[in-house]
Formats: C-alpha cells, structure tokens, sequence
C-alpha cells in the first residue's frame, strides 16, 4: 500500500517537473490585474474597470502582443472582485502582487481603497493606475520621485479641482441657458462617506469660484428614501440641486426631487445620457448629466463612438457608469506602448518612460501627459437633456481651470 | 409651516414602507422564533420579479401579485428545507439566514447581473394641496400597508387561527396536546411574512430603482421596527414604524442631515433600554419543540 503511494508521488513530482516549461511560459507574459468593484454598492462603476481592461488586453493580444526588444509578450489578466470591502480590496491586491507577481495593477475605483492599495504596489514595484481623483493630496513632486513611495501609482483622473472646475463651468452654462435667468443658489447633495467628503469639498469651490451660494447637504450612504433630506433642500430656495457622486444613488433620488419640486434644474454626476435614453427616463425640469471622462450615449468624437461600440460589443452591459471603462482602457494601451518604447518590462524603466511620454487615446482630443506629481489634465463631458424627452441632448465640453479656485487646496 | 407638514406626509411615507417590511419580521420572529436575516433578500426577490413580469409586459399589478406568490413559495421552501431543521437551535437559523443573505444576492446576479433595477412609477401623479406635495404612488403605498396591517392584527387577534397561534407561541406543548398542529402553523407564518416581503419589495422597486444588495440596508431597519414595537405585536410595528419614520422626516429637516439614521437608531437603543420588551410588549419567541 505504502510502495503504491510512493510511486504515485514519484509519477506526481515527475508530471510537475513536466509542467515547468509550460509554467515557466506563462511567466514571460506582462501579467495585468484588476482590483475593483463588481458586486456592492460601487459595482456600476466597478464593473467597468474590468471590462474596459480586458477589452484594451484582448485588442493588444489579438494584434500579436507587446512587442519588447524583439520579443513578444502577451497580456494576462487576472481580474478580482472587492465587493465594495476595503478588507476584501487589499486581500485581492495582496494577493495578486505578492502571489501573482503581476506587473501593473487597475483600479480600484473607490478613493480610499486606491490610497491603501499604494501601499501594496508601491514597495512592489508594481506600476498602479487608477482614477481617483483623491490621490492628489497624497501624489506630490516628492513622492513620485525615484525612491519615493508612489513612485509606481498614476493617477488617471485630473486634480480635482480641474474635474470640478470643469464639470461646474459645463452645468452652469447649460442650465443657465435652459432655465433663463442667473443662477445664485445651489444644493450639493452627497453621500457622507470618504468619497463623498473629499469630492463635494472641492465641488463646492467650484461652484463658489462660478458665482453659486451653495449649500451642502450630506445623506447616510445607505438612504434610500430622500424626501426628508430633498424638502430640506427646497426650504433653501435652490436654482439648482447637483447631486453628487454614485450614480445608482443619484438615479433613486432624483426621480424624488422632482417629484417634490425642489429646484428649477438638476445635475447628475456620473449618470451617463445613455442610460437616460435606454430607460426612457423624462425629466419636466432641466436636468444636466456628467460623465468620467465622456459619455457613452452622447459620445464628442467618432473615436469615442467606436470605442464603445466595441465595448459593448464585447459584452458589457450598459450601466450609469460605463464610461469610466474609458480610463482604463486607454492606460492598458499607454502601458503597453511605454514597454514597447522602454524596450522593457522593468518597472523603473518603464515608469521613466510613461514620465516622459505624452500619449494620444480615445479619452482626450489632446495627447495626454502625467505631470511632474502622476497626474493628468483633461476636461470633463457635460449633457442637458432637452425637458420632456428622453434621447435630445446637449453637450459641453468645457476646459478645466489651470489653478484651483480660492480656498481650495488643489489637493 | 408648508415644509414641516410636508415631512410629516413625508414621515408616513417613509413610515410605511419600514412597517410593511417590519410586520413579516415581527411575525417570523415573534411567533416562529427564527431570527432570518435573509428577510431584506425575500424584499430584493419580490423586487427583482416584479421588475421581472413588468420588464416582459406584464403590469405593476402582475407584478406586484408574482413578488407575493414568489417569495411565499420561497419562504416556504426554505422553511421546509433549512429552517424547520434549527428550531430547537435559533442560533444556527440565524447563522443559516445569514449565509443565505450572499446565496440569494448571488443566485440574482448570476441570472440578472448586478446593476440597478427599475420600473415606470405605476402611478406618476403628484397632487399639490397648500404647498405640499403629496406623491400618489406614495399615497398608493399608504394605503396598501394599512390594509394589510388590518388583516394581520384581525387574523392575528381575532380568528381562530390567530388564537391559536398565540397559543402555540405561549405554550408549544399544550397547544400540541390540545390538537393545534403547531409546526404548519409556524410554517403558515412563515409563508406570510414572506409574502409580506414580496409585497414590500414590489412597492419598493414601484417607488425607488433597487439593486440586489438593497436587502441588507432594509432589514436592519425591520428588526428595529419589530424589536421596538415588541416581538410578534402587529399593533407595536406600526406605532414603531411611525416612530422611526417620523424621527426620520424630522431629523433630515431640523437636525444634521448626515445623523439622519443616527438619530433614529439611538432612540431604538434608548427605547430597547427603557422597554426591553417593546413598546406595547411581545412575546419572548416560542420555546423549542
């Protein structure tokens, strides 16, 4: 009995040894995770970290790879549910850069999440890209240094103060033109959590630096019913209510604020125009839509159109936030280049090279560079939807500001 | 004056929807003794199948009458299969109930992905009296809950049924030997109160989009209602729902706005401290059979 399991363990140690090419193989790819949100309360945005990736890695693949110093490399992607956990967040990241050994990491998308990723990717030398905008506080000339500890973490959003700046100059216009008189007061109405402090801080100054006495409003993350909190919005004699930041959230009480009348217009971050029309949602009032960085269902530029296309295409559903796929999408492919340019996987290497480069995707009409903190600069799409219908819209595209508005700390 | 009576309409609106949930809590508990967590879950099913029959046609009514007949049969499925199996161990119910929390939201996006769900508001008019507006749908829901709350307390407090249901919840035994057949009836309860989510969640997605992680934001909030009121005490949901609902209206309009949960979740700690057995009194759960 004992001589059978030996010899099995013998057969089982020789298959092994058979498998280490096969292993050793898989290696020599460029591996690629994905940290992000694809079931909680962030899933609609999540969702599309994933698949925005996966989409830029299977067009990278199927063009034949990442071709390096005459060699070439495929993409794996290995792609990790948070479940909108923080625990479960760095679990995967862990897991994934200690375990995997992979060579970049996209996402997550929930601001502080991202922040504790850095320090996983950071001392690992994996190269970390993610969207959120609340990294400007911590990405300074210093720390992104050689050496520094966010050396490796690109920050794949504006500062924003630029975000806000531009999405605040693209509301005011469209809904001032719409409603037809100037616009003094306004409501911003968020969620009170870390995201939610961090984003309307700053939208706020925007607002304020564009002429609006503004007050804030923070709701428990969890609400579901808003009429409370919405009718102490209307005892301000709002112009405008701007709700700010999860779309799903935006999309359950903004139905409510109409309902109860609260102000003469409405802006909705992070809910696409395509979602508006495919749910054949109608607004009597005028309401404006934002999206990160431009929306999937009033795309500005033929690019932008057929990278949709072909990202649902692809499968992907059709969600209040698909457009932030765009992000990731275009820093796969910047990634890829900066390895083929560097002529190296290295990661200082291929980090000195994305310093240095200025890249034209999909998501800006400009080529795109990072500045001397990892940060980029691009101006943000804002859509009015016409009163009454649910497909007329109205875009701008406004310029961010270059310097953050008075009393912001442009962190 | 015009925006405080609008949160009080507010109020009994909100009010309402935390006792529809609150009353198949209150009853499963109070009278069954099992502690199931997954109740917010049957609210997400009854939801998601009215967005189901609607998304394919059928009207809110259909819908709203599918979500019933759903959930009840779900409710009596996993009562047969899992609960009825931790009766004399509440404890692993509980546990049971929790881990079917994740199953349940998984099995729905499995099937029908992850993202928001929603329904054309089946009544969309808003009727403005003195300043105040008042929503029909919401109006709608009002008057659903009071019916509903109406057969329960006769059904509970006046039928025979009922009587001998309280029986079986003061004394297993003796309800047993005087020929109540008291696991049908627990499964009975059960069957209801899991109707009552599937109604509950067809008025949810009638009112608001939901997602198929809405369950656990909901049932914290029909457990206070049921421990605030006292276990198994149709009376006590409804007075604790207007409690809470009016603490929330008040709190969102004349304190801070963040704290709006805060405030209502303090005064259920302060409540369940001053009245541990409720406001108008429960039952402490049957004992085991």
């Amino acid at each position: 009995m004992i001589a059978a399991w030996k010899e099995r363990a013998v057969l089982a140690l020789a298959l092994s040894a058979l498998a280490g090419p096969a292993f050793a193989q898989s290696e020599g790819g460029v591996k690629i995770g994905v940290v992000a949100a694809q079931t909680g309360a962030f899933v609609s945005a999540g969702n599309t970290i994933g698949a925005g990736v996966s989409l830029a890695v299977k067009e990278i693949n199927d063009g034949g790879g990442v071709k390096i110093d005459g060699k070439t490399f495929k993409l794996d992607l290995l792609n990790r549910d948070d479940r909108t956990d923080v625990n479960v967040a760095i679990a995967a990241g862990r897991e994934l850069v200690n375990d995997d050994n992979i060579n970049a990491l996209y996402g997550t998308e929930s601001h502080d999440f991202s922040v504790s990723m850095t320090k996983i990717t950071g001392p690992a030398k994996v190269l970390q890209f993610t969207g959120n905008s609340s990294l400007g506080a911590i990405l300074t000339e210093q720390s992104v240094a050689p050496g520094g500890p966010l050396h490796y973490t690109f920050q794949t959003e504006p500062p924003e103060f630029q975000r806000s700046g531009s999405t605040a100059r693209g509301v005011l216009k469209l809904l001032g033109k719409e409603i037809g008189q100037p616009l003094k007061n306004a409501v911003v109405f968020v969620a009170d959590d870390a995201t939610g402090q961090y984003l309307s801080e700053h939208y706020v100054k925007a607002l304020e630096a564009n002429g609006q006495h503004v007050d804030l409003i923070k709701y428990p993350p969890s609400t579901t019913d808003f009429t409370p909190l919405l009718t102490r919005a209307k005892s301000l004699n709002p112009d405008t209510v701007h709700f700010w930041y999860n779309g799903d959230v935006t999309l359950i009480a903004f139905p409510q604020a109409v309902q109860l009348n609260v102000a003469k217009g409405y802006f909705l971050f992070g809910v696409d125009p395509g979602v508006w029309a495919e749910r054949k949602l109608v607004s009597t009032a005028p309401v404006t839509l934002s999206c990160v960085p431009m929306c999937w269902g009033a795309p500005p530029s033929p690019e932008a159109k057929s990278y949709f296309d072909r990202y649902f295409a692809a499968g992907a559903v059709k969600g209040v936030q698909s457009s932030v796929s765009l992000l990731y999408y275009d820093y796969v492919h910047w990634y890829a280049k900066a390895m083929e340019e560097a002529g190296t996987t290295d990661p200082d290497k291929v980090v000195a090279q994305i310093e240095k480069m200025k890249y034209q995707g999909v998501v800006s009409k400009v080529p795109l560079y990072f500045d001397k903190r990892h940060r980029v600069t691009f101006a943000t799409e804002v859509c009015l939807v016409k009163p009454g219908t649910s497909d007329k819209f109205e875009c701008a595209v406004e310029e961010p500001p270059a310097e953050p508005p008075p009393g912001d700390n442009a962190g | 004056m015009e925006i405080f009576l609008q949160q009080l309409i507010n109020s009994l609106s909100v009010a309402s929807v935390i006792i529809l949930i609150g009353i198949g809590i209150t009853l499963i508990f109070g009278l069954t003794g099992i502690i199931n967590f997954a109740h917010g879950e049957f609210l997400m099913i009854g939801g998601m199948t009215t967005w189901l029959v609607v998304s394919h046609g059928g009207g809110f009514l259909l819908g709203a009458a599918a979500a019933v007949a759903v959930v009840g049969a779900l409710g009596f499925v996993l009562e047969r299969s899992l609960f009825r199996l931790t009766l004399d161990r509440p404890m692993n119910g509980f546990i049971i109930s929790l881990g079917l929390i994740v199953v349940l939201q998984h099995v729905v996006i499995r099937f029908w992905n992850s993202y928001q769900k929603a329904i054309p508001q089946p009544l969309a008019s808003v009727w403005e009296i003195g300043g105040v507006r008042i929503v029909a749908m919401r109006a709608a829901v009002v008057l659903i809950t009071a019916v509903v709350v109406a057969i329960t307390f006769f059904a509970i407090s006046r039928s025979r049924y009922g009587l001998a249901l309280r029986a079986s919840v003061a004394d297993q035994e003796t309800a047993a030997l005087m020929g109540v057949p008291v696991r049908r009836y627990i499964t009975g309860v059960f069957i209801y109160g899991s109707a009552l989510a599937g109604l509950g969640g067809a008025m949810m997605i009638a009112l608001f989009p939901i997602t198929p992680f809405i369950g656990s934001v909901i049932v914290v909030r029909g457990f206070a209602v049921a421990l605030i009121g006292g276990l198994g005490n149709v009376a006590g949901a409804v007075l604790a729902g207007l409690v809470l609902g009016l603490m929330d209206g008040l709190s969102a309009g004349y304190g801070l706005p963040e704290w709006t949960e805060a405030y209502s979740f303090a005064l259920m700690i302060l409540i369940l401290l001053l009245r541990p057995q409720g406001l108008l009194g429960g039952t402490a759960g049957p004992k085991a059979i």
